[in-house]
């Protein structure tokens, strides 16, 4: 106590106030701190009435946190005031806004409490549940899965049920749309095959062979048109074509050159009736449509109209020195005396009426297919010379024709060299050119066959070659004798047949010309089967021997049916056999005339010397028998 | 190809007319043994350079003689006086009409000779007369030798044959045989010929009745 001095402790709180101002002398102005009701109205304002009771709760801490600052804070809620009257303009009142939210919740209240009493009498009120959808029951969980996996599979047929039904419907559409899209393909098939072309609204095409050098004035037009006789709802027929092509009605049918040779010409009254023999259609390709069979059998009856009409212009202009004769369809002409050749265009017509009436039948045997192929083969050629690059024309202001033709101009070609320039045989000259070869060559051959078949030696052989020209064949003949084939080959015949003539060429190299008159050829033949005995035949005989006797000039031979001398100086000086008993096989017309004049007479020595005789004779000497055998040479 | 042929002109004989020397000659051909074999036509047609093309020269301008023969029928020969000749396809007269700017026909300028050809083996005589317009102008020969082409080998057996029935009025070698001895003969070496032997019978006037030539 003595001498501690009490220190003066000053408090002063925390909150300074705030300054205000501070003067140009270093004072201070401060502000004066909020009242205690400013401060409770500052708070007041800051209460939100808007949020839930838990945002009440932290403004309830909030406004306890607040309140130590109460005291301190007197003098701030004048500045808060006067920021509060900032605010709220349109109230002066810092409570008014409390004062709003606080009436408003008491209006609410209010009506609520009203509703409320009203709906407690039930009588101009009633509250109502709202339907609720009612629990379902408490179920097993595999009846639950089932109901699930039932519904997702429903949702998932839907889907394809709605794939499905626009794919049906696009292929009904395509049902519908397939006529049209078909005559298109089919059109375009054809159009591969033919050509065509659009005049107007038609679509039309060509069917002849103007484009490949005809100059056939038919025009050989033929129409598209699109089958529209289908209904949709009957069953489409497999044969069906959405496309049909109508050629012209002289073209119709089929149509073929029948061409044949005939030995007795006809009567008169004959001529020109019609010897249709309907062939039967060839064999169309399978798969290939029946617009394409059609069009090339119209084709071809255009094409054998073309070379009949070219046959009988020809027959009609050209002069021969047997005229030939042209009725209706067909051509007669007359190769050879007593042979005829009739060229006819038969065309048969697809309607049954005529069917009918081509019931008679020729016989096919007669017509030459190979003549009707070269007839269609020669108007082809025909064709392609119209059409060649000798015909066309460089440079191209030249005129047409053939190219030496157009050449004979500037070089002066004389009226021989033209004449040579010109084909001069037709069409007609040809075919009766062929025909007069293929008969003469068949009529040879049967000659030489029935020679060789009535003459039994010597044989006839006839070895045919295998190339020949459409007017000329060869054949080989050989004449010889069985047995001794070696040793006659001296007659040997080259045979050339010609168109009319057969020429003859020996191996001796004679040629001899022969007309066309069968007999003429057979007599010639069987004067070379007599040539052929003119020929040196070599015979070998050899006789058993039963006993040899030999004397100073001759040599007895016993044979089984005779004796047989023999001279020393080996000179044939007799012999004697019996005709019949020998049995040597004589192919020779010689031998059959020589055996004649050998007799077997016992007591007689037969001279041969009437015949010359070469001989030379072995002899081979064996312990029993003697083997005797010479040869003779016999020339007639 | 050319033939050995030579043309003449035969004089017309004394007192008669065209017609009966062309018929003395043929029968006297045909006691020689040759035989008939048709007939045969050369003409000529003259065309001169038109007057347009001349321009500031001032010569005449050059004559062109377009020629027919029947014995190359397919042909037409085309020649200057001195100049080239041509030998060309039928279409050529058709090309004149086109060049009509360039050359133009000479008035009554056709000249032709139609006659009788004969064969005599190796020979071919014609014998034609010339016409010019509708009268008669002269006689012409032409003796052909087939086998030969060139000209200096057979021009003497061409003339024995001539003098064989001409007679007296054999003519001397002509100029085209001059001026190509050894060259081979062709169709328009013949032609040529022709167009001199209507010249000169276009030259004189009328067909004399006496004189000879």
């Amino acid at each position: 106590m003595s001498g501690v001095r009490a220190v003066r402790i000053s408090i002063e709180s925390a909150c300074e106030k705030q300054v205000q101002e501070v003067g140009l002398d270093g004072t201070e102005t401060y502000l004066q701190p909020l009242s205690m009701s400013q401060n409770l109205a500052r708070l007041a304002q800051r209460i939100d009435f808007s949020q839930g009771s838990g945002s009440e709760e932290e403004e309830a801490a909030g406004a306890e946190g607040d309140a130590p600052d109460w005291a301190g804070a007197g003098a701030s809620a004048d500045q808060d005031d006067e920021e509060g009257l900032v605010k709220f303009q349109p109230s002066l009142w810092p409570w008014d806004s409390v004062r709003n939210n606080l009436r408003s919740a008491l209006t609410e209240m209010c009506v609520l409490y009203d509703v409320l009493s009203i709906v407690r009498d039930k009588k101009f009120m009633t509250l109502d549940p709202v339907s609720q959808d009612a629990l379902p029951p408490k179920q097993n969980p595999q009846t639950l899965q089932l109901i699930s996996k039932k519904k997702s599979l429903a949702g998932a047929a839907q889907i394809l049920l709605k794939g499905a039904e626009r794919l049906t419907k696009s292929v009904t559409e395509n049902q519908e749309n397939k006529l049209q899209r078909d005559f298109n393909s089919e059109l375009l098939r054809l159009r591969q095959h033919w050509k065509l072309r659009k005049v107007g609204d038609k679509i039309l095409g060509d069917l002849s062979y103007r484009s490949a050098g005809s100059l056939f004035p038919h025009h050989g037009t033929f129409e598209v048109i699109k089958n529209t006789d289908i209904d949709l709802d009957k069953k489409i027929p497999e044969d069906y074509c959405p496309l049909d092509v109508q050629i012209p009605s002289d073209l119709e049918g089929s149509a073929y050159i029948k061409v044949s040779i005939q030995k007795q010409a006809p009567d008169i009254g004959d001529l020109g009736t019609v010897n249709l023999f309907k062939r039967p259609l060839p064999k169309s390709k399978p798969g290939s449509p029946h617009w394409q069979t059609k069009l090339e059998a119209a084709q071809n009856v255009l094409l054998c109209k073309e070379i009949f009409a070219q046959l009988s212009r020809e027959a009609v202009q050209i002069k021969s020195q047997i005229p030939h004769i042209v009725v209706k369809n067909q051509i007669i002409s007359q190769p050879f005396p007593s042979l005829q050749l009739s060229i006819s265009l038969c065309h048969s017509s697809n309607d049954k009426k005529s069917q009918k009436s081509a019931t008679e039948k020729q016989s096919p045997e007669d017509h030459l297919y190979v003549l009707e192929h070269n007839l269609h083969l020669l108007i082809r050629e025909f064709h392609k010379q119209t059409l060649s690059s000798i015909m066309m024309p460089h440079p191209a202001s030249a005129p047409f024709g053939h190219k030496r033709m157009r050449l004979s101009g500037p070089q002066a070609f004389d009226k021989n060299e033209i004449n040579s320039l010109q084909s001069s045989e037709g069409l007609l000259e040809k075919i009766i050119k062929q025909a007069k070869h293929i008969f003469l060559r068949s009529r040879t051959a049967a000659t030489i066959d029935s020679l060789a078949s009535r003459i039994e030696d010597p044989q006839i052989q006839a070895h045919w070659s295998n190339i020949n020209d459409v007017y000329e064949s060869s054949v080989k003949v050989l004449i010889t004798s069985q047995g001794y084939e070696q040793i006659c080959k001296s007659i040997q015949l080259q045979l050339n047949i010609g168109v009319e003539q057969i020429r003859v060429v020996h191996r001796d190299g004679r040629v001899i010309t022969l007309s066309h008159q069968e007999q003429e050829l057979q007599d010639f033949l069987l004067s070379q089967f007599v040539m052929d005995l003119k020929v040196a035949v070599r015979l070998w005989f050899s006789f058993p021997v039963t006993s040899v006797k030999i004397f100073q000039k001759a040599m007895f031979y016993k044979i089984a049916n005779g004796v047989i001398f023999v001279d020393h100086s080996k000179k044939f000086s007799g012999i004697k056999w019996k005709v019949g008993t020998l049995f040597i096989k004589w192919s020779c017309l010689c031998l059959h005339l020589a055996l004649a004049y050998y007799d077997f007479f016992p007591e007689q020595n037969f001279d041969l010397k009437c015949l010359q005789t070469n001989y030379k004779h072995k002899e081979a000497i064996t312990s029993k028998n003697v083997y005797l055998a010479f040869e003779t040479f016999h020339f007639i | 190809m050319g033939f050995e042929s030579y043309v003449s002109q035969m004089p017309v004989a004394e007192g008669k007319s065209v017609q009966q020397t062309v018929e003395l000659l043929t029968r006297k051909l045909e006691i020689l043994g040759a035989e008939k074999q048709g007939t045969f036509c050369v003409d000529c047609e003259t065309y001169h350079t038109a007057a347009s093309t001349l321009g500031s020269q001032g010569q005449a301008g050059k004559l062109m003689y377009v020629m027919h023969n029947s014995e190359y029928p397919l042909s037409c020969f085309a020649l200057f006086e001195n100049g080239p000749c041509l030998i060309a396809d039928t279409n050529f007269d058709v090309l004149m009409v086109k060049l009509k700017g360039f050359f133009q026909s000479a008035k009554a300028s056709k000249i032709e000779t139609r006659g009788t050809r004969y064969q005599y083996c190796d020979f071919l005589v014609k014998v034609g007369t010339v016409t010019m317009g509708p009268s008669a102008r002269g006689i012409s020969v032409e003796v052909e030798y087939g086998p030969c082409v060139v000209a200096s080998d057979c021009w003497s057996l061409l003339l024995e044959f001539l003098q064989s029935f001409l007679g007296s009025h054999t003519p001397g070698a002509p100029a085209v045989f001059g001026n190509r001895h050894d060259a081979v003969y062709g169709p328009a070496d013949t032609m040529v010929q022709y167009m001199e032997l209507f010249n000169k019978i276009r030259k004189q006037q009328q067909v004399p009745v006496a004189g000879i030539r």
